[in-house]
């Protein structure tokens, strides 16, 4: 194997993690990501025993995920598989569909919130237009947060996801960060953040 | 401090605060208006134009007079209305547009020269002489022009936005929005209720109405709690409601610190975007004055409001008042504030059939305030009635002129109010923003009673269209009140009666305007400034409308009204951009090699979003071209490193790839074969190129396309069109790259020995990879990459593409086992110094203005097939432009060349019609040892050796410059396939 | 402004891109004999219209779909939304 270091989306040797009043931020340059898209022709794949979700959806798997990105296409999530090949895997598992290496091409950062759900959506309403009250675990979409287009994925009540493009990672962590210090401990879903 | 009794003060605690240097003192829950009130301070600033003397006119957001100049240092904000200003301990404020003091304002002179500043004296004074405009007239204006003054210094606080969803908006935490949020919060419906002020209530908080045999604010705290108690309902005070937008999309700002003496670790203000299938306009409605001779001095203000601060804040600018109305309301004022121990003086009820007294005051019928006296503060009054007139000695006048429904957000889709006779006013009109709903006083209706109905039955309304069941909550049922509001609007007279208090416009300017012609309501408007100032003429638009009917002869419905746009009360910058500032201000991008490069001490250069270093410096290095100059030399010579990963990368995948790829490029694309990469050409259909990059083939369906950095998104976005929407059939996939790949440039003689030292023994002899040649393979043990023989330069290259998170590492490994080669980083100068040296065209020749033939590129348009832009490429325009790319050197060697500058024929005079075309690219070339440029030139490849001239008029240059050929480096592209 | 995805339901109309007219779907023919005349058209032409309009979205920070939304241009009112390739297709099979 290579004797070449992996540096993170910002630029460390280690991945950035930071601890908030209420909510927990963690990069995850461990997880390997892969596009898989439909061909003409090819049958709906169900790589790794995944049941590949309808539009705006996630769903978790053995160790792997998926969420629609487009009309006939989703990313698949692998758990600490990063330093791996893990689109030739996939390949393999989906012969007849078109995919596309990922796990390089974003940052990703797991938010999880400490005391309950009102955190979490406390900190996207300041960060997405998205009605958060709707957008509850299962939930993914792509939309714009300041400027960076995301994927932002409900992985539970109390655990949020939030990808962008690798290149934005400092900008990206810096609106993380400061709309995180900016949600209060005692944060509820009616009251002025 | 003078108080009255009651009032929702705090009276256990006590404000420290100064106006104009001089301390007082208030309580928590007085506004700055209040406490100066109390204080016996009436005068609290000078107008705009005239200078006179005024006090504060209403208690709202409404108000036009006092407007002071809060806070000091960074923080100092000016305009701001001291009857929202909260007041908190140590708030300093200062009154505006007066020198040296309020007291005694030299500019005061303005008033003796009134009769000069008439409406649109703008447009007839300081034309003559010409040349006084700029040195005279313009530098006087501007050091007397403006409200207020700005610290210049960086706003020190924090700002924020945010986004909500609601299926109820309801914009006014009166009677009617109270009513309307509690019918909604007992539904399953998600409300959000906003209000201006720093408490719910609205008018309940200014009457001394009671509500159930009880104070209303014990109504009002019932109903907070239970708010507070249901997750359903979010409750936003100090939240104004600034405008309406598409599809139930409403703008609000949330001052979350204004009212303290600093924000701490909060932010100052939040912009909210709130997304609502539905929303309630209970905005209440604004009094209006009537106009009179001298109807501006200190201590004349709105009835309404002096009733406000008599019971909300238990404050009365006088021992001695008297009320001018128009209508029944005016005389609540006298009610409440003589059951006070106040000594109403007289209420003068301009109505023939005025009501008869409520208390212990006299009542004058048919009678209208004539005149005023008392410069720094009210004195005296004169009242003719009857064909008598008196004078009245009093200190504080309330007048009531009727109330204006707050229509303002149901205009901001271009809804025309509509005037309602009955009321004398202005009511919603049919066509509002859809989904928005006007309650209340808004709507008309303006006794407890009603407004109550109203808003309830209004939310009730709105959610049954959303199919949510509300049912109306028991409210509350106070006696019905009158109104009765008389026609009157101002009192004819000699002597200038003020309409539009905060841009000082007069009934006789009104009059002006008509006599010049200026009768249309927008006309007026702009001619006399009527409406403009900060307040946009809340308390003035109607009444100058109605003056203006009174002279045309129309009725007012007849002479129309100006719509309002948002915002609805001023909105600061600071909280409009949402809070980034600074290097945040919008997102960077960042190279993988970047904070390696950021170590090397290299110069970075903002392109697009991304951060790029730009050049490299040394130790001893003072100037940038020392750099660029080596860099280059560098390349040409030994091998450098370039971060390319900016550019865009596309993957391409699918059985019909490489057809779709030919039909985007102009070139011909389906005869590349696997493991081979091809310059490519993209026009846009109008037949103009618009960018270029490579093609390649990794693998029978698998391609991989670069574009420019700066179109990146661009031929993106494009390339989803042609495969969405212009050849569905088609099976092609596409994603972006160009995050995923880290990509440096090596180029340079000794660039093949520097890679043969880290890839995993793949052959990179020229037979086994020749020039265009791409592959996959590992290097550095085992590291899958990408390897692409390229070159911009002129010199032997490639590009190496790896994983993004081994990026740096890779430049390390490289920069160290190239050490004894020379090996060395360049930067997008270099970049662009080696590509111009070698004629290979950039953003600046490919600027969306030039075709392929331009650009030498002709032959890349490939005449046997169809692609995007092939057909209008061939049209005659276009193919008749003989315009060429070439290279220019200086005649004399040190001469300069200058991009932008226009080519001539030597000799030949220098205009539009003898321009012969311009130089794209200029830089200093190490290679030639002079500069060196290309361009676009008439015929240039029909001119090579010709010696023309290259001029730059705007800096008074001019150069003679030889035409040859565009490549300066390698022209036969023979170091390139070595 | 918000547009009613037709697969994702209502979103910010700050995620897209505008492109114009729905007759860019209409590509030429590039093999017939009045084909420039046919593109300048294309590319140059417009209605314009004070009311109801047809025209492309792309979304840029979403699914990365074209649109053909029909909207109000005076209103802003938006009637409809379809995916751009199931209009694209359509019009193909229909032109067969």
């Amino acid at each position: 194997m290579t004797d070449l270091n992996a540096f993170t989306a910002l630029a460390a040797a280690q991945p950035r993690r930071a601890a908030f009043a209420a909510l927990d931020i963690r990069e995850t340059p461990e997880l390997a990501l892969a596009s898989l898209a439909r061909r003409r022709g090819s049958t709906k794949p169900a790589p790794f025993a995944l049941h590949l979700p309808e539009p705006g959806r996630w769903v978790a798997g053995q160790g792997v995920a998926a969420f629609w990105v487009s009309p006939d296409q989703w990313m698949i999530e692998a758990e600490g598989r990063a330093e791996e090949n893990f689109a030739a895997d996939l390949k393999q598992a989906s012969p007849d569909c078109t995919v596309t290496e990922q796990t390089d091409g974003w940052t990703v950062f797991e938010i999880v919130s400490r005391s309950g759900a009102a955190p979490i959506e406390a900190l996207l309403s300041k960060l997405v237009n998205i009605d958060v009250a709707n957008f509850g675990p299962g939930s993914a979409t792509r939309t714009g947060l300041e400027d960076i287009s995301c994927f932002v994925i409900r992985r539970s009540k109390t655990h949020v996801a939030v990808l962008g493009a690798r290149s934005f990672a400092g900008s990206l962590w810096h609106a993380l960060e400061t709309a995180a210090q900016r949600v209060r401990e005692n944060a509820t879903s009616s009251s002025n953040p | 401090m003078s108080r009255l009794a009651g009032g929702l003060v705090d009276r256990s605690q006590t404000l420290n605060f100064t106006f104009d240097g001089k301390r007082y003192q208030g309580h928590p829950g007085d506004t700055l208006a209040s406490a100066l009130l109390a204080n016996g301070v009436r005068m609290m600033g000078r107008s705009f134009k005239y200078h006179r003397p005024r006090g504060v006119l209403s208690a709202g957001s409404e108000e036009p007079n006092a407007l002071v100049e809060l806070r000091s240092g960074a923080r100092q904000e000016p305009n701001t209305r001291a009857t929202v200003a909260e007041l908190f301990e140590g708030l300093v404020a200062r009154s505006q547009n007066r020198w040296p003091s309020l007291g005694f304002d030299a500019l005061a002179v303005n008033d003796l020269l009134s009769p000069f500043f008439t409406a649109g004296f703008y447009y007839k004074t300081f034309m003559w002489p010409k040349a006084f405009w700029e040195k005279l007239y313009e530098p006087a204006i501007r050091k007397a022009a403006g409200l207020g003054s700005l610290s210049m210094q960086a706003d020190p606080d924090a700002y924020d936005k945010g986004f909500l969803h609601c299926d109820l908006l309801v914009i006014g935490g009166g009677p009617a929005g109270l009513a309307a949020a509690l019918t909604a919060a007992r539904s399953s419906a998600r409300v959000i209720l906003a209000d201006e002020d720093f408490r719910l209530g609205g008018r309940l908080l200014a009457e001394t109405e009671t509500l159930e045999e009880a104070p209303a604010t014990d109504w009002i705290s019932a109903l907070e709690a239970e708010f507070e108690s249901l997750p359903n309902v979010r409750v936003m005070r100090r939240t104004t409601v600034f405008g309406v937008f598409d599809h139930g999309i409403y703008g609000a700002v949330e001052r979350v610190s204004d009212h303290l003496a600093e924000p701490g670790d909060k932010v100052r203000q939040t912009l909210w975007r709130v997304t609502a299938k539905r929303a309630i306009l209970a905005a209440g409605a604004t009094e209006r004055p009537i106009a009179f001779a001298d109807n501006d001095r200190p201590g004349i203000m709105l009835a309404g409001a002096m009733r406000t601060y008599a019971n909300r804040w238990a404050a009365c600018p006088s021992k001695t008042v008297a009320v001018f109305t128009n209508n029944d309301d005016g005389h609540r004022t006298a009610r409440d504030l003589a059951a006070k121990g106040v000594h109403v003086a007289a209420v003068i009820d301009a109505r023939r059939e005025a009501i008869a007294s409520w208390g212990d005051y006299r009542v004058i019928a048919g009678g209208m305030v004539t005149g005023s006296r008392g410069r720094l503060g009210l004195t005296a009054i004169e009242v003719s009635a009857n064909g008598r007139r008196e004078w009245f000695e009093c200190g504080a006048l309330g007048v009531s002129g009727g109330w204006n429904p707050n229509v303002h957000l149901t205009s901001h889709h271009c809804g025309r109010p509509v005037w309602n006779e009955t009321l004398q006013a202005f009511l919603p009109g049919a066509d509002g923003p859809a989904g928005l709903f006007a309650a209340g006083a808004a709507a008309g209706h303006f006794s407890t009673a009603q407004t109550l109905r109203s808003g309830a039955e209004a939310a009730q309304r709105a959610l049954n269209e959303l199919a949510i069941v509300a049912a109306l909550p028991i409210l509350p049922q106070p006696e019905e009140s009158g109104y009765g509001v008389a026609p009157i609007f101002h009192v004819p007279g000699k002597k200038r009666a003020w309409v539009d208090f905060q841009n000082d416009v007069t009934v006789k300017d009104i009059k002006i305007a008509h006599a010049e012609n200026m009768r249309a309501v927008e006309h007026l408007k702009r001619y006399t400034t009527l409406g403009m100032a900060t307040d946009q003429g809340k308390t003035a638009n109607v009444t100058g409308l109605a003056v203006m009917a009174e002279l045309t002869g129309k009725s007012i419905p007849e002479t129309g009204t100006t719509i309002f746009r948002p915002p609805y009360t001023p909105v600061t910058i600071s909280v409009l951009g949402g809070g980034d500032t600074g290097p945040h201000f919008r997102p960077r991008r960042l190279t993988p090699t970047h904070c390696w490069a950021e170590a090397q001490g290299a110069v970075f250069v903002e392109t697009g979003q991304w951060m790029r270093a730009e050049y490299f410096p040394r130790q001893g290095e003072t100037h940038w071209r020392q750099s660029v100059d080596r860099e280059t030399k560098a390349v040409r010579s030994a091998v450098g490193l370039c971060d390319v990963s900016t550019l865009g990368k596309v993957d391409v995948q699918g059985a019909d790839a490489g057809e779709f790829l030919n039909r985007l490029y102009s070139n011909v694309i389906d005869t590349l074969k696997v493991d081979r990469v091809r310059y490519g050409l993209m026009l846009r259909e109008d037949g103009f190129a618009y960018d270029d990059g490579t093609c390649a083939r990794l693998a029978e369906d698998h391609y991989v396309v670069t574009t420019t950095t700066a179109n990146a998104g661009l031929v993106y976005r494009n390339m989803e069109f042609a495969r969405q929407c212009l050849w569905p059939e088609l099976d092609a996939q596409i994603i972006s790259t160009t995050d995923a790949w880290a990509q440096i440039a090596v180029a340079g003689p000794k660039s093949r020995v520097l890679l043969d030292r880290i890839v995993d023994g793949f052959d990179l002899s020229n037979d086994a990879f020749p020039f265009m040649a791409c592959a996959e393979l590992t290097v550095c043990g085992g590291l899958r990459a990408r390897l692409f023989r390229i070159s911009f330069s002129g010199e032997l290259a490639y590009e190496l593409a790896v994983p993004a998170r081994f990026g740096q590492a890779l430049m390390e490994r490289l920069m160290e086992t190239g050490a004894d080669l020379g090996v060395m980083p360049y930067g997008v100068e270099a970049l662009s110094v080696l590509r111009v040296e070698k004629g290979h065209v950039g953003g600046s020749e490919l600027n969306g203005q030039s075709t392929a033939a331009m650009l030498g590129l002709g032959k890349m348009v490939s005449q046997k097939k169809d692609a995007i832009g092939a057909v209008m490429s061939r049209r005659e325009g276009l193919a008749g432009d003989m315009r060429r790319l070439v290279g220019l050197q200086p005649v004399e060697r040190a001469g300069k060349v200058v991009a932008g500058s226009h080519l001539f024929t030597k000799g030949a005079p220098q205009n539009l019609d003898t321009d012969q075309g311009w130089i794209t690219s200029a830089c200093y070339s190490p290679h030639v040892g002079s500069m060196i440029g290309l361009g676009f030139l008439e015929k240039g490849d029909q001119r090579i050796g010709e010696v023309i001239v290259a001029a730059n008029p705007v800096e008074g240059e001019s150069e003679s410059l030889r035409i040859v050929p565009a490549h300066f480096v390698d022209p036969e592209g023979a170091r390139l396939r070595d | 402004m918000l547009i009613p995805h037709p697969i994702l339901g209502s979103r910010d109309a700050r995620e897209f891109i505008y492109l114009g007219d729905v007759r860019l779907l209409d590509r030429p023919d590039a093999t017939r004999s009045d084909a420039e005349h046919s593109f300048c058209d294309y590319v140059f032409l417009r209605d314009n219209p004070a009311g109801v309009h047809r025209e492309l979205w792309f979304h840029e920070q979403g699914d990365r779909s074209w649109l053909v939304v029909t909207r109000n241009t005076t209103t802003h009112e938006i009637l409809g939304a379809e995916l751009a390739r199931d209009v694209a297709l359509a019009r193909k099979r229909s032109a067969q």
